[in-house]
């Protein structure tokens, strides 16, 4: 299984490889909003982990346009973001964001979140 | 004085007396009249009778005459008989008229003497008669006898006919005398009546000179005393009970006529103690009114302050008046424990004389034998001033000379501290508002919010310092202006609010303060400028609770505003800042408690989780630094150090994080010892080098410089970032400033790194600036002096 995980933060993406290091997890990588979005559309990763403060452009953003383009909007995004607020959550999920992380977060709830999506990605394409 | 009466009894008694005498005479000529004619008639009546009979007697003789002849000639008996009977009638007449003329002197002797020729007739014609009979038949008459009778017939004739004219004699001078009486009766009656008319006629003159003209003058008198003239004396020259009473009037006038110059210089005082601008002029105008009625020199006024006790607010008369007002002043105290307050406030003046004054304490007779300048004090008089029920203060007036109030001047003082208490109500009024007034104008013009005043037309009346400042426009230029021109507000849009909309609008329309606070409000100023403010406005009301006005409050939130920014943003930086490490701790603490993972990535992540620590560290130190340093509590400990070694030391750890990035430093050789807080300088190198590194994200060279004059070192970080507009490198610096750009939104960072470093630049006596072009990199430096002689603290 592909997935991307975006944060302009090296460690967070350090975090988020250790957790699903060794689970046959192709785990891509990007440091900013734009080379997110590139990655997203090249690699059709099944999982975008978004940070929304990044550089450049920002992870509400880059989720609208995935959601907009057909071709990626079948794409699972959740939001793994440090803006904790209620108002922020709400935004994050009316730009059609799935599902919705905030920091600190365990990386153990993490997987099992992708375990799930996984066995229900398995399901539906057997 | 009882002359008027005394000569009108006199008067009236003599007219009396006259009208009396006057009556009587015509009484008593009537009676008289009444008398002496019925007398008379009687005597003409008599006199009548007496004629008739002697005219009787007279033909009676005549018939006795033909008979005699008749017989002698005829010789006839019964002639004879007729003779005998007329000669005895004849007789009885003669007896009748001589009874008849008894009552006059005159007529009987003429009575007698025609009774004496009758008698001698008689004897004569009987003579004839026996001649007759004696010669018998044949001689008719004998010559003797026939002519003695015819003598005495003739004789008898004549003596009848004097008798005759006595009669007629007497009866004309009866008639005579009737006459004049009546003319005397009538005479009489005139004069007395006369002098009832002389007596009236006096007596009406006397009247009119004693009683009538004194009585119209009197009247007259009385009439201009009525209708008000008191100043035409009454003088009336006459010496009776009337005179009394003009006298009498004269005085009443005298004592009007000087009430109402007191009453008119009571008027006057009211006038003057009205138009008093102060209390000083008050007891000075008070003085001046009352000196000339009572005497006193010198007054005090004391006025109830609002802590309801008596204080002494203006002397007048004094020769230093200053003076006296210390001295009164400094011995208040036992001056209000000698007042008679309980009986001045129910309204009496109270007067202290001579003996009183000995007995007050020792002070205030001390100070009151001081007070009129070594003549002493004779006499105080305490006018209590009463306006509606309420004791306002006290008039004191000083005699120097003992003086004793009489009734009508305590009466006068009286109304005086009346008039003097409706003028000193309204000037404390007057003081109560304008010392309002001047704390209101103080508060209007001292404020820090901006105001506008707006009369009833909505017209701007008046505008504080604060607003001339915030809007630009000055009082001058505004007043009279619509206030909507001069407080012309935005919305957040940047779109003008409607008159309708304003807060102004709808409190004068409520009558009710409106605030706008919580919106996004600006205040456009006089030169387009927009400044955040929030409003509040009031209306004026009157007492009767009508809008006469409003009052808009202005304030300046620009400040609040930007701290509200400033503060949301820090909130947000702070807690991103501090989520990201908190979530790598959490995380890879997680990892390594919960998963088995080789020991090489338990390592990793073990590091991970000590750099997320000292990143969590390091910003909270930021935040303490900034905390210390605001309250003055971070002190520099300076020591003398090599700024290169410095820099070397820093710069190695970044070059093992920085990827991406060359880090280089050039240190000029020979540079100096400096004298500094090496913790300090650290901080600052290493906020500039990690900026540099993270505002160059496509990475780059950053190259740390370090160099030197005579005077100072200075230390230039060069990267080849993002750069930064002009604008933004002016606001750089300041604290919690972060460029409203993604590429640094989207960048973590405190936005404290700069602010701590400048304040520390500076407290080791440096500089520190940066220079900039946008998108090509920046260059921020500082310098430090050489001397170390910055300030220590």
């Amino acid at each position: 299984m592909k997935l991307l995980i975006a944060d302009d933060e090296p460690a967070v993406r350090a975090l988020v490889h250790a957790t699903l290091e060794g689970d046959d997890y192709v785990i891509l990588e990007a440091g900013d909003g734009v080379e997110a979005l590139e990655v997203s559309r090249n690699e059709r990763p099944s999982l975008v982990l978004l940070d929304i403060m990044m550089p450049r452009l920002d992870g509400l953003e880059v989720c609208r346009q995935l959601k907009a383009d057909p071709d990626t909007s079948e794409i699972v995004i959740v939001m793994l973001t440090a803006q904790a607020q209620d108002r922020d959550r709400d935004r994050g999920l009316a730009a059609g964001a799935d599902d919705y992380f905030t920091k600190p977060f365990s990386p153990l709830a993490l997987l099992d979140m992708v375990e799930q999506l996984r066995a229900h990605s398995t399901q539906t394409s057997a | 004085m009882r002359r008027l009466r005394v000569q009108l009894t006199v008067l009236l008694a003599l007219l009396g007396l006259l009208v009396i005498a006057w009556g009587a005479t015509i009484f008593l000529g009537a009676r008289n009249t009444a008398l002496s004619h019925a007398s008379l008639q009687s005597t003409i009546d008599r006199l009548d009778q007496l004629r008739r009979r002697a005219a009787e007697l007279e033909a009676k003789a005549g018939d006795v005459e033909f008979c005699q002849r008749e017989y002698l000639l005829t010789g006839d008996p019964a002639a004879l008989r007729c003779y005998q009977q007329r000669r005895k009638e004849a007789a009885d007449l003669l007896v009748s008229v001589h009874a008849l003329a008894a009552p006059w002197a005159l007529l009987p002797p003429a009575a007698d003497r025609v009774a004496d020729a009758y008698g001698a007739w008689g004897t004569a014609v009987q003579q004839e008669l026996d001649d007759r009979a004696a010669s018998g038949a044949r001689m008719r008459w004998t010559p003797t006898s026939t002519s003695r009778s015819r003598h005495w017939f003739a004789t008898l004739r004549t003596r009848q006919a004097d008798l005759d004219d006595l009669i007629g004699g007497l009866q004309h001078a009866t008639s005579l005398s009737q006459g004049s009486t009546y003319r005397d009766v009538q005479r009489l009656a005139l004069v007395t009546a006369c002098m009832v008319l002389a007596a009236v006629t006096l007596l009406t003159i006397y009247l009119r000179r004693a009683v009538g003209a004194p009585a119209v003058a009197l009247r007259q008198a009385s009439g201009r005393l009525a209708g008000g003239d008191l100043h035409t004396p009454i003088d009336l020259p006459v010496e009776n009970e009337l005179g009394a009473v003009a006298g009498d009037l004269e005085t009443m006038r005298w004592h009007l006529a000087g009430r109402m110059v007191r009453l008119q210089r009571l008027r006057d005082l009211s006038a003057q103690v009205v138009g008093a601008p102060s209390l000083q002029a008050l007891c000075e105008v008070a003085l001046a009114g009352i000196a000339p009625e009572v005497g006193a020199e010198r007054a005090a006024l004391g006025v109830v302050a609002g802590n309801r006790q008596l204080q002494l607010r203006a002397v007048a008369g004094f020769e230093h008046p200053d003076d006296a007002f210390e001295r009164l002043v400094k011995a208040e105290d036992e001056i209000r424990a000698a007042l008679p307050l309980a009986t001045l406030r129910r309204g009496r003046v109270i007067h202290v004389t001579d003996a009183a004054l000995e007995s007050l304490s020792g002070p205030v007779q001390d100070l009151l034998a001081d007070l009129g300048s070594g003549t002493g004090t004779g006499a105080v008089a305490l006018v209590p001033l009463k306006s509606q029920g309420g004791f306002l203060g006290l008039l004191g007036l000083f005699w120097s000379r003992p003086h004793r109030l009489d009734q009508e001047q305590e009466t006068l003082l009286g109304l005086a501290g009346n008039q003097l208490a409706g003028a000193l109500a309204a000037l404390l009024r007057y003081e109560e508002a304008e010392r309002a007034a001047g704390e209101a104008r103080a508060v209007f013009y001292g404020i820090a919010d901006g105001v506008v005043l707006t009369d009833p037309d909505g017209r701007v009346s008046a505008l504080n310092r604060a607003m001339e400042a915030l809007s630009g426009w000055t009082e001058d230029a505004a007043r009279g202006l619509p206030h909507a021109e001069v407080l012309r507000v935005t919305d957040g849009g940047g779109a003008l609010i409607p008159d309708e909309d304003r807060p102004h609008a709808r409190a004068i329309a409520s009558g009710a303060p409106v605030s706008d606070q919580g919106y996004d409000v600006n205040l456009v100023t006089r030169y387009g400028r927009e400044v955040p403010v929030a409003v509040s406005s009031a209306p004026v009301l009157d007492h009767l609770g009508q809008v006469v006005g409003g009052v808009d409050v202005v304030r300046d939130v620009s400040r609040e505003r930007e701290i509200d920014e400033v503060k949301t943003a820090l909130i947000s930086t702070v807690s991103h800042e501090l989520r990201t490490p908190l979530t790598l701790i959490h995380g890879f603490a997680e990892l390594l408690v919960l998963r088995d993972l080789p020991v090489e990535r338990q390592r990793a992540a073990a590091e991970e989780v000590l750099g997320a620590a000292r990143r969590l560290a390091r910003l909270i130190d930021d935040l303490l630094s900034v905390s210390r340093m605001e309250s003055g509590r971070l002190v520099l400990e300076r020591h003398p150090l090599d700024l290169g070694a410095l820099v070397e030391q820093t710069v190695s750890p970044f070059q093992a994080m920085a990827s991406r990035h060359t880090l280089r430093t050039r240190i000029t050789p020979g540079l100096p010892e400096i004298r500094g807080d090496g913790d300090r300088l650290a901080q600052i190198l290493t906020n500039l080098i990690g900026n540099a590194i993270k505002y160059s994200p496509e990475g780059g060279e950053v190259l740390v410089a370090v160099s030197h004059d005579l005077s100072q070192v200075q230390v230039d970080v060069h990267d080849a970032g993002i750069g930064m507009s002009a604008h933004e490198l002016g606001q750089l610096f300041e604290k919690f400033y972060r460029a409203d750009r993604d590429e640094v939104r989207r960048s973590g960072g405190t936005g404290l790194g700069l602010y701590i470093s400048k304040r520390l630049v500076e407290m080791h006596g440096g500089r520190i600036w940066a220079e900039s072009t946008l998108g090509r990199g920046s260059v921020f430096s500082f310098t430090l002096p050489i001397r170390g002689d910055g300030d220590d603290a």
